[in-house]
Order: structure tokens, then C-alpha cells, then sequence
């Protein structure tokens, strides 16, 4: 799944005409979820707000969310809500999407809905009243506004972007990123199985014990990164430069490069590889006066080419 | 139409106003190219048609843009969408003929395939041509994917398809794909217009009336399967279509 820049203009509250929700139950009586859809039944008609009830994650503005969340059902929200295209505002509808309620000590029930999602909206009841129902909808409307008013000033934020080491901490954000940038990549090949695309939150989390992991911060978010070693005594080797395609031509890989080559006073000499079609990634490296010294062949349809240079006055 | 207030009339412009305002999320990037070809055509299309152009090449130029969205959907390589782009190919086979059997009708009749002579023809084709007229109204609701025969892309995405042939598009390209289908709607209601091209208030009306009862017949009936939709357009395309220009055609 890629995800490219949020586009459009000026002018009109365009969400606040048209909010489509994206419904899920995740477990409890059903109670909630039989209010959800009773709020856009004739009586209540909701639809009259411009709300359409779809089934599609990627066509949805608004997540409500009915009943607890649990060890089973926890993979389906975490993959509907990735599939929500931004802005997007989660709704926990009812007692038991808020907190768990009365199944909040069961062994298999991990709580609320905001033990794995970030709620924005809570509507409280058992069940949950049509009316307040769509009352929340209401603020969720307010906050996809803000949202998208936020998202549009990150684009004029880049100068506020830090640079620096990443701990284990932010582990599994730079791999959700490596996957994110690695997708592109194993489209560019065909071929999916690039190890970036394979690896795990635990051997990554290994990775942080030998190797210095650098990150670009927009707004709390990561948004690129990259990685070294030393390899001997006198090379370092730089690897995985990834950056959000959002943010892709503004400089930010060649700073992330000088960032993590200045975490290696010792080395003379700095290397890198990329794949022979990934000009993206070769271009901070050129910049920074790194020189093509092999290719080699890895799959069939994919080479690698290998970059160094040696450090100046060295 | 439903006993209750309903969305206002300008809902599906906010809709598209809000689709360009989102992020879009693709599978593969290269499947919204195709549908920025499925925009351009349709906008080709309704450019030919109503500067007056060949209303042959105006059909095969509506084929021709269902096709690019088509190849999206099945570039999306989501079961659903593919699900939807083959069905969407089957209901193209299913009304296809019917419309080229309208194009030759109105050949019959007007002696030219322009729509500059269709339209100053100063007969009313439709008289001439009822068969053809209310098959074409058949397969209508097949062209703006309404009930019965939303095969492809259901209207609201709780069913087997979620959202058939656009399940994978979101966003900008969404937004397009909504424009596109205005495009469409506006050209094939300009075709039944052509029917009653004589009188032209009556044309309007005639337009009115029809788009009207496709979303009525769209909130009665559920939807059938898809031999059955096939076995419908080609059944009303044999009987009206053929029967109207072999009637036509030995009477004149």
C-alpha cells in the first residue's frame, strides 16, 4: 500500500458535508451496533448530514468503533484503521469501546478501543443513544477539520524537522516506515522478497545494539531514517535510507546521511549500496560526493550498486 | 422518495470536494494512471457528443474509457475489485450491443451516424423507434450501475464486493472517478434526449423522466445475478432492438 500527498484546495469545510463512516463491531451485545445503524434509519437519518455508511475502510472519513476490543479482534481494527486514508478520526461508540465496561477483567479482552488505536471521540451510553450517536459524529466532523488543517501546515513545517539518534524506542515506527518505502521499492524490482520487507520488530530491535539509527521528526512523526556500522577499523557503512514518500525531494536523505556519517568520527572512508534503479536513494549519496566503485548482480531483475567515498583530508 | 429529509441535492459535489481534500492510498501507483485515461475519455466522449460528433465514435469512445477503469480495478489486484472489473467486462457485453443497435436505429431513420443531422432531424425517432428507445432505457440502469444490475459496483459496500470495481481507489482518484461517472450519466441521458431531439422541451423532459426512474427502479429492486442481468440486456436487445430495425427496416 503507498500513500501519496494530501491534495485539494481552499475554501469550504469540505468534511463537514460529507463524513463517511466506516462501522465495526468488535465484540460485546451488539446493542451499539444495532444503535449505529439505527441512527440511519429513516427516523434519525443521519444520511441527511451527508453521512453515507461504507464498508470500504479506504473510502472512510469516521472509524466507530462498537464494543471492547479483543485478542482476536485487535489485528482487523489495526488493519482497517492503516487502510483509512488521512484525516481520519476514530469514534469509540458505547461503554465497552470507551473502557471494556463489565468485560474489561475478561482474560481475553484487552479494554477499550484506545488500547490499540488512538480514539478521538468517545460517545458514552449502553447502549450508546442514536441521538448522542450522532452527536459524536458531529465532533468527529470538527475534528477531521483540524486535522486536515494540521496536515496541511506540516507541509510549511519542515523547517521545525530534527534530526538525530533514534533509540530501540522507536523501533517499530522506523519498520512500519521501512515497509511503507520498501513496497515502492519491491514494486520498482517485482520482486517482494527484499529482507526490509521481511523483518521483524525483534531483529530489528537486535539491530539497534550494533548499529546507530538516525531519524527525521516532523511534528512527533517520523518520517525518514537511515543506519550505520563500522565495518573494520576504517569504514563505516551506511544502509536502509528511507524517507516517507510524502517528503521525497527536499533534501531530507542527504541530511539524514551527513547526520549519520558525523556519528562516525574514526572512519575514512564511508560506504552504501542501492538497488541499480532506485535513483531516489542515489541521489543524497551523489550529492554528498559519493562515487559508483561496482554492481553486482542480487535477482534477476535487481543489481546492486555499490557507492563509496573517502572523507576529505583523509 | 423515501418518507424521510435524505441528503441535500448538491451532496454528491460536497462528496467530491471532500474526496480531493483526502490523502489518496493506492496498492500499486500505477493504477490510478489508468484512471486519469478513463477521465480523459469520458471527457472526450461527452465533448464529441455534444459538439454534435459521430455518435459511433462517441460509443466507442465511451467503451473505450470503461475499459481504462477496468484495467485499474484489475491493476489493483484486490480480490474485490477484481471481482469488480470482471463483472464490469461481462455487464459491457451485456449492453454494448444494445447501444450500437440504438446508433443503427437512428441510422435508419435519420440516414446519418453524425449527431449534429440525429438532432435536426425533424422526425421524433422515437416514434419510429419505441423498441430501441425502451431497451435503451433498460440498459441504462446497466451503464449508471444501478439495481438491478450494480454488478460491479455496489452502491453501498456492505455487500459480497464492498465496493466492487472501486473498492482500491480513494481520494483524488476517487473524486475522478465520480466526475467521470456525472460525464457518463450526462451523455447517455443526452442519448435518450436524442429520442425526442424533435421537440426539444420534450427531449428535457424526457431526460428528466428516465434519470428519474432508473433511481427509482434502483431503490426497488435488489440485485440479480450476473447471468441473469446478461440474459436480460441481450433478451430486451433481441426482441426491441432487432425487432424495432427489422421493422424499421422492411415498413420503410
Amino acid at each position: 500500500m503507498t500513500r501519496s500527498t494530501v491534495s485539494g484546495g481552499e475554501g469550504m469545510q469540505a468534511f463537514k458535508k460529507s463524513p463517511w463512516v466506516l462501522h465495526y463491531d468488535a465484540s460485546s451485545c451488539n446493542g451499539c451496533d444495532i444503535e449505529v445503524v439505527a441512527s440511519l434509519t429513516p427516523l434519525y437519518d443521519v444520511e441527511r448530514l451527508g453521512v453515507v455508511n461504507t464498508g470500504n475502510p479506504k473510502h472512510a472519513d469516521i472509524f466507530l468503533v462498537t464494543g471492547s476490543v479483543n485478542a482476536q479482534n485487535l489485528k482487523v481494527l489495526r488493519t482497517l484503521y492503516e487502510q483509512m486514508p488521512e484525516p481520519r478520526v476514530v469514534a469509540a461508540v458505547g461503554i465497552c469501546a470507551t473502557s471494556g465496561c463489565v468485560f474489561r477483567e475478561c482474560y481475553n479482552v484487552m479494554g477499550g478501543v484506545d488500547t490499540v488505536l488512538p480514539v478521538d471521540v468517545y460517545i458514552p451510553g449502553c447502549a450508546a443513544r442514536p441521538e448522542s450517536i450522532i452527536d459524536g459524529i458531529l465532533q468527529a466532523v470538527e475534528l477531521l477539520e483540524k486535522k486536515r488543517a494540521y496536515m496541511k501546515s506540516m507541509h510549511g513545517r519542515m523547517k521545525d524537522m530534527a534530526i538525530g539518534r533514534a533509540t530501540a524506542l522507536d523501533a517499530p515506527e522506523i519498520l512500519a516506515l521501512q515497509k511503507i518505502v520498501y513496497q515502492n521499492e519491491a514494486e520498482m524490482y517485482d520482486d517482494w522478497s527484499l529482507a526490509p520487507l521481511k523483518q521483524t520488530l525483534q531483529d530489528m530491535r537486535k539491530d539497534f545494539e550494533t548499529r546507530v539509527f538516525i531519524k527525521a521528526v516532523v511534528g512527533g512523526k517520523i518520517i525518514g531514517s537511515v543506519r550505520g556500522y563500522m565495518v573494520g577499523e576504517t569504514t563505516a557503512h551506511i544502509s536502509r535510507l528511507i524517507v516517507h514518500p510524502y517528503f521525497w525531494k527536499q533534501g531530507i536523505g542527504t541530511r539524514l546521511v551527513q547526520e549519520a556519517e558525523s556519528n562516525f568520527p574514526r572512519a575514512a572512508r564511508f560506504e552504501t549500496f542501492t538497488g541499480q534503479k532506485s535513483r531516489h536513494t542515489m541521489e543524497p549519496y551523489q550529492r554528498l560526493g559519493y562515487m559508483p566503485v561496482r554492481q553486482e548482480k542480487v535477482s534477476e531483475h535487481r543489481d546492486r550498486v555499490y557507492f563509496a567515498r573517502n572523507r576529505e583530508g583523509a | 422518495m423515501q418518507s424521510r429529509r435524505g441528503p441535500p441535492l448538491l451532496q454528491p459535489f460536497y462528496d467530491v470536494a471532500k474526496l480531493f481534500r483526502k490523502e489518496t492510498i493506492v496498492v500499486r501507483r500505477s493504477q490510478n494512471f489508468y484512471v486519469y485515461f478513463f477521465f480523459v475519455f469520458i471527457v472526450f466522449t461527452a465533448v464529441l457528443f455534444f459538439t454534435g460528433g459521430d455518435l459511433l465514435l462517441t460509443i466507442f469512445a465511451l467503451t473505450l474509457a470503461s475499459i481504462f477503469l477496468v484495467l485499474g480495478a484489475y491493476k489493483a489486484s484486490s480480490p474485490y475489485s477484481f471481482i469488480g472489473a470482471e463483472r464490469e467486462l461481462i455487464l459491457m457485453m451485456a449492453y454494448e450491443p444494445m447501444v450500437l443497435l440504438a446508433a443503427v436505429g437512428m441510422y435508419l431513420v435519420t440516414r446519418s451516424f453524425i449527431v449534429l443531422d440525429i438532432a435536426r432531424s425533424p422526425r421524433l425517432l422515437v416514434l419510429t423507434l419505441p423498441g430501441l428507445f425502451v431497451g435503451f432505457v433498460v440498459i441504462l440502469v446497466f451503464k449508471l450501475r444501478k439495481s438491478p444490475f450494480d454488478l460491479s459496483a455496489s452502491h453501498h459496500a456492505h455487500q459480497e464486493i464492498v465496493r466492487g470495481i472501486t473498492t482500491e481507489f480513494s481520494g483524488r482518484t476517487l473524486a475522478l472517478i465520480e466526475i467521470a461517472h456525472w460525464y457518463e450519466t450526462t451523455v447517455v441521458l443526452g442519448m435518450v434526449a436524442l429520442f425526442f431531439a424533435a421537440l426539444p422541451w420534450l427531449a428535457a423532459v424526457a431526460a428528466g423522466v428516465v434519470f428519474f426512474l432508473v433511481i427509482l427502479v434502483d431503490n426497488v429492486f435488489a440485485r440479480v445475478k450476473w447471468q441473469l442481468a446478461l440474459a436480460a440486456a441481450w433478451i430486451t436487445a433481441a426482441a426491441l432492438g432487432v425487432g424495432n430495425i427489422l421493422v424499421v427496416f422492411f415498413l420503410r
